[in-house]
């Protein structure tokens, strides 16, 4: 007998097969990443795990359309990033965001949950599809080339979008100095 | 702006090839301007990383439950071998159902076979057997118009045979008489000799 690991595309066959209990083997495998992004994205928790949920059901449902099981990955997030952005839209338009801190504030030694704070602000302040793009490439190690399949769109986009929030984070967070975490 | 010969954020993330790579690092050494903004690249990644991965609130796992089960017709209509088999199954069960379900064709009752063959006995009686002596009498007239012109025809060479036989006996006949005729004048002038 020769043991192997179980891969996702083991799963996802006994998943197709209406195995359940692979499928719920496999949400284990994803459901933090797929929440975290979420959560990125909507900046809810409550809503993050909802959408987590619809998103693994739709998944479930859809498994068949799946042609390539080595690609769950991105096929995964694209489904994420549609559920978001659907929320998002029915949202109004984010004018609640964070306030811009002034010079003096950014100058400021901070504390690691200060600086948390920092990065979230800054993160909140950026268009929801930059925030989409940094979080994709900076939390979740995605190639170019997977972001362009989950966003739908062509590298060039997908390099433009987090390079322009790579900026404009870049002039809030660089000049952060921390304190117990450097 | 950078003078870098690529984009530092390319050989940031990594994008670059390893020979344009080299040349951004060899930049780098000698630009204290774009050093710097690598710097800052450095620090806000950093920055970003401090933010840490939340656990979610409760895990997401599902029952099986018919309501979440794909439609039967779509798992089948997504399942090749599944749809060949299940093709394959309801052409034998078309099959099946025809036979099945066939009007029985007419059967006719079985024959008297004993009245079939004295029927046929007696046409044969009726039909062939007339035909049949009217076949043998009429070789048996051709056999004997035949054998009739043999015989003529032997009988007219015998006697042809015959008449040359006569013939020549006759011309032999002549022969000897004169044979004999010229003995006697020989014997007579023999006698006749002193």
């Amino acid at each position: 007998m020769i043991f192997r690991e179980v891969e996702d595309r083991d799963l996802i066959a006994k998943a197709r097969r209406g195995g359940v209990e692979a499928y719920n083997l496999l949400i284990s495998r994803w459901e933090k990443r797929v929440f975290n992004y979420l959560l990125r994205l909507v900046r809810d928790r409550e809503d993050a795990l909802d959408l987590s949920q619809e998103v693994f059901l739709k998944a479930y449902q859809n498994l068949g359309k799946l042609e390539d099981a080595g690609r769950f990955g991105p096929w995964l997030f694209r489904i994420a990033h549609n559920e978001a952005f659907s929320l998002l839209r029915r949202r109004k338009p984010e004018g609640d965001a964070e306030p811009e801190p002034t010079g003096q504030a950014r100058s400021f030694r901070m504390f690691p949950i200060e600086l948390t704070l920092a990065v979230e602000s800054a993160l909140a302040r950026l268009a929801p599809d930059q925030r989409e793009a940094v979080v994709l490439k900076i939390y979740q190690g995605f190639k170019f080339e997977e972001m362009a399949e989950v966003l739908s769109c062509p590298v060039s986009t997908v390099k433009s979008r987090l390079y322009t929030a790579l900026d404009l984070l870049k002039d809030t967070l660089a000049p952060i100095q921390t304190r117990g975490v450097q | 702006m950078s003078c870098s010969p690529y984009d530092l954020k390319d050989f940031f993330f990594g994008e670059l090839e390893a020979a344009q790579g080299r040349q951004v690092e060899e930049h780098l050494e000698g630009c204290p301007e774009c050093r710097e903004e690598f710097e800052r690249l450095r620090l806000t990644r950093t920055a970003l990383d401090s933010l840490r991965e939340e656990e979610p609130p409760r895990r997401i796992a599902f029952v099986s439950d018919s309501v979440f089960e794909p439609r039967w017709w779509r798992a089948l209509w997504q399942s090749g071998p599944r749809l060949g088999f299940a093709s394959a199954a309801m052409l034998a069960l078309a099959i099946l159902v025809h036979a099945v379900t066939r009007p029985a064709p007419n059967v006719a009752p079985a024959p008297d076979t004993a009245a079939i063959e004295a029927r046929i006995g007696a046409e044969v009686a009726q039909r062939i057997e007339p035909a049949v002596r009217a076949a043998v009498a009429e070789s048996e007239a051709r056999q004997a118009k035949k054998t009739e012109g043999l015989v003529s025809a032997a009988r007219k060479d015998f006697e042809l045979q015959r008449d040359a036989d006569r013939v020549a006996i006759a011309e032999t006949l002549v022969l000897l008489q004169k044979k004999y005729n010229v003995l006697q004048l020989a014997s007579v002038e023999w006698g006749a000799r002193p």
